[in-house]
């Protein structure tokens, strides 16, 4: 089953290890029976797979950590909670203990907020670049406490897109790790493994789960990284959750589980002492919206495009941004056309982004104006969506990093959904000249 | 593992389950794959049967002491496949003050279907025994059908004299057992054959699903129960399955405190200048164990006293809620003229004495003092309404 199609239906799931249901069952159970003391015991040691307690793990949440592992071309996945949940788990575990991360100005405005503000305080710290497809810029900032590149496949809203096989390159000859947000394309239009990644993040809330019907994150480990070189002490430390005490056998992550050190540790310590777990009913709509993730996607780009190519013809439009244009215009040579072009053959997703003349007023009265789209501040879902970001998705964001990231007071995004696509442009053809008093 | 609180929250795991998990997991595929064509799955196609919903059918046969449980979309659903093993030309008698949805069910459309039902008062033993011999042009009943409480008066009916009589004529016994519950009667102990539920109500107990339930005491009518379930289909689905089960494991605790409330409700209306009369199994003196109740259950009625309106009463509670339903945490109120009764012609609603001064209440599990003083309250302002109105008739009557 190498297609994501395919995956997106199949993966993950042995019908005969639950009673042959065609579809996985939702486990709404806390705990588990461990049966006898010799299994408890290895449950609890990790030397026995199964289920104990839902905090650490869920039958119904485990068909969905390896149906995304699957479509990531990944080695193994862990749920939880939210997107943040996925972004925040996956730096720490990388950076904890004084690490630095790199990353570009143009991050979702809660991972911004997160590491800018935030991690710090943990002693993590984020050196911030203009351009991620700077690779000098970038491999300037490598030092010796670098522990991981963070970047989106596609930026939002600006949709410019991320050169992950080049930056995999690079943080590979250093020694660090490529951690990928991969939310706005999906696996569907993007698999950043294949390009050398070596950890995705979802917020799955967006186009895997697909009806902005439940929130959710996942952290996918390609299981290619060596976690037990120097760089990274906390996972060559023992640890007592991994070791045997009693029996005087002491481990560390690396040495215990060697490939599954990051995806161990994520579970161990992130998700089972933190919390953010996913729960079984949000795991299970997310895994009936996945068996639709290809058309959907495939659709909504398609009209995404098509509203794209409309808008740059539409008065007072001052600018799109939209990277997936340059799938159709052979002729811009530029070097993010020829990176879209060549990662991302099949489009770049369904979120868009606009610049209209004028400023607060008319951003505000094409939002009050619009009647298909709905005001929401959320991107994936089967309703088209439209939002203002620096007011609402990016406000927690310090004004270089907006202007780095092209969100301006007059920007508008969109989130295209499966609304006939005609209906689409008419309804922002509408709002538009309402907007301008035409 | 004997007694009924517990059978209340394990139920009878079904065994299948690799995982552990404590609860058993919400099944929503409609079909099972087969691993070869002789190797038939335990279960096929979700309509007619799924891991969840047979948690719940077992869990409810077993409580009810039968040898078999179904589970339907509604209390309606199941009454409704219940009925379906009848013939054209078969005769049913039917308590005559049952619920409205059931009478419409009977004689508007079974009739069509030529099921012939007899209403009779259920308490009036030899008008009973009449009524299901039957004459020389009547055949004798295929069934008796009833409800364990009436709805909305609250008269016990005898299940085991009425299984007598039933049994002495070859029509069995159909009961009605959502009033009162496993937790207070088991009607198959009492010669009952079949018992149906709307779960909706205690049984689910929170107001958050509509269900219905169904068990037989052997094995023949459990087949031909199970083929009106399965050929007519209205079954409960997975996930309402396991909202039913959750509610059952907390049935005996919500009970045991809504019967303690609809006590002290009921004794405080009784002493109330302002209502003429309650209607709750007990609260006049008659015996209520001797007919095999170990409880009264959560629901109470009264009719105001003359000048109050009822709907100035009903209008200004602020604790109960005016809701149709009952047997849920929280406390409703209803009208039955006007809102689960409507569906009787008003001349058989007067006759079995459901009168449009009659108020219905479910109790829930609030705290008893806040109930009570939410009637005073919405009863101080009906009076009021009523004085005001008596002196304005007297103005007008002076103006003249």
């Amino acid at each position: 089953m190498c297609h994501v199609e395919t995956s997106a239906i199949h993966s993950g799931y042995t019908a005969a290890d639950h009673v042959h249901a065609a579809v996985p069952p939702i486990y709404l159970s806390a705990a588990f029976h461990m049966e006898s003391a010799d299994r408890g015991d290895a449950l609890s040691a990790g030397t026995q797979d199964g289920f104990s307690y839902s905090r650490v793990a869920n039958p119904t949440v485990d068909v969905l950590e390896r149906r995304i592992a699957a479509l990531e071309g990944g080695r193994s996945a862990v749920a939880v909670a939210s997107g943040m949940a996925a972004v925040s788990f996956a730096l720490l575990c990388a950076a904890e203990g004084g690490g630095r991360i790199i990353a570009p100005k143009t991050l979702y405005g809660a991972s911004v907020d997160a590491m800018a503000s935030f991690f710090p305080q943990f002693g993590v710290h984020t050196d911030f670049v203009d351009d991620i497809n700077d690779l000098a810029e970038v491999e300037a900032l490598i030092g010796p406490d670098t522990r991981a590149i963070f970047a989106e496949s596609v930026a939002n809203p600006s949709t410019e897109v991320t050169d992950v096989a080049a930056l995999a390159e690079l943080a590979h000859r250093h020694g660090v790790p490529l951690i990928v947000d991969n939310t706005v394309p999906t696996p569907y239009l993007f698999q950043p493994i294949r390009w050398g990644a070596d950890v995705v993040v979802h917020s799955t809330t967006k186009g895997i789960s697909g009806h902005g019907n439940t929130l959710g994150g996942v952290i996918v480990d390609a299981g290619n990284f060596d976690w037990g070189s120097p760089r990274f002490p906390q996972f060559t430390q023992p640890e007592l959750v991994v070791s045997d005490e009693r029996a005087g056998a002491w481990h560390s992550f690396a040495s215990r589980f060697g490939a599954d050190a990051y995806i161990r540790r994520v579970r161990i310590k992130y998700v089972r002492t933190f919390g953010a777990v996913e729960s079984p009913v949000n795991a299970y709509l997310q895994l009936l919206g996945l068996e639709t993730l290809a058309v959907r996607v495939r659709e909504q780009t398609r009209s995404a495009q098509a509203i794209a190519r409309h808008l740059r013809g539409v008065p007072h439009v001052r600018r799109v941004q939209y990277s997936g244009l340059a799938l159709e215009d052979e002729a811009d040579a530029g070097a993010q056309a020829q990176r879209v072009r060549r990662l991302f053959a099949h489009g770049v997703g369904p979120v868009l982004s606009f610049e209209l003349d004028g400023g607060r007023e008319q951003v505000s009265r094409v939002l009050d104006g619009v009647r298909v789209f709905s005001y929401v501040p959320n991107i994936g879902d089967a309703r088209s969506l439209i939002v203002d970001p620096a007011r609402i998705t990016h406000r927690e964001v310090p004004a270089e990093f907006r202007e780095a990231a092209g969100v301006s007071d007059n920007l508008i995004r969109l989130s295209v959904g499966l609304e006939h696509v005609d209906d689409l442009i008419a309804d922002l053809d509408g709002a538009i000249a309402h907007a301008y008093g035409v | 593992m004997t007694q009924l609180n517990t059978k209340l929250v394990h139920g009878l795991p079904l065994g299948t389950d690799t995982t552990g998990a404590v609860n058993p997991p919400i099944y929503n595929s409609s079909t099972y794959a087969f691993e070869t064509v002789e190797s038939m799955p335990r279960w096929d196609y979700a309509r007619s049967g799924n891991p969840t919903r047979e948690f719940l059918e077992r869990q409810i046969a077993q409580l009810e002491h039968g040898t078999r449980g179904f589970a339907f979309a509604s209390g309606l659903a199941a009454i409704h496949a219940v009925l379906s093993i009848f013939a054209p030309n078969d005769r049913i008698v039917v308590g005559a003050n049952i619920y409205g949805g059931t009478y419409s069910l009977f004689n508007e459309h079974f009739r069509r279907w030529g099921l012939l039902s007899t209403p009779v008062d259920t308490q009036d033993e030899s008008a009973l025994e009449r009524a299901v011999r039957g004459d020389d042009l009547t055949p004798p009943a295929r069934a008796v059908y009833v409800e364990t409480l009436t709805n909305p008066l609250l008269q016990v009916n005898d299940i085991a004299a009425i299984a007598r009589i039933a049994h002495r004529y070859g029509a069995i016994v159909i009961v009605d057992n959502t009033f009162v519950t496993p937790y207070l009667q088991q009607p198959l102990d009492l010669g009952a054959d079949i018992v149906l539920h709307s779960a909706t109500k205690y049984l689910a107990g929170h107001s958050d699903v509509i269900a219905g339930l169904a068990v037989v005491r052997d094995d023949a009518l459990g087949e031909r129960v199970y083929y009106a379930q399965n050929r007519l289909g209205g079954v409960l689905a997975p996930a309402e399955c396991d909202t039913v089960r959750r509610g059952i494991q907390t049935l005996a605790l919500r009970l045991e405190r809504q019967q303690e409330n609809a006590l002290a409700v009921a004794q405080h209306l009784l002493a109330h200048p302002y209502v003429r009369d309650v209607h709750y199994p007990g609260i006049h003196g008659e015996p209520v164990a001797a007919k095999g109740l170990r409880g009264c259950g959560g629901v109470l009625s009264f009719e105001v006293a003359p000048g109050i309106d009822p709907a100035d009463v009903l209008d200004h509670l602020r604790v109960f809620r005016l809701a149709v339903s009952l047997g849920a945490v929280e406390s409703l109120a209803e009208l039955p003229a006007r809102m689960t009764h409507f569906e009787l012609p008003r001349s058989e609603r007067l006759k079995v004495g459901i009168t449009d001064e009659l108020i219905r209440l479910s109790i829930g599990i609030e705290d008893v003092r806040d109930l009570i003083d939410d009637l005073d309250q919405a009863f101080d302002v009906a009076q009021e309404h009523a004085r005001r109105r008596s002196t304005d008739d007297l103005y007008a009557v002076l103006a003249i």
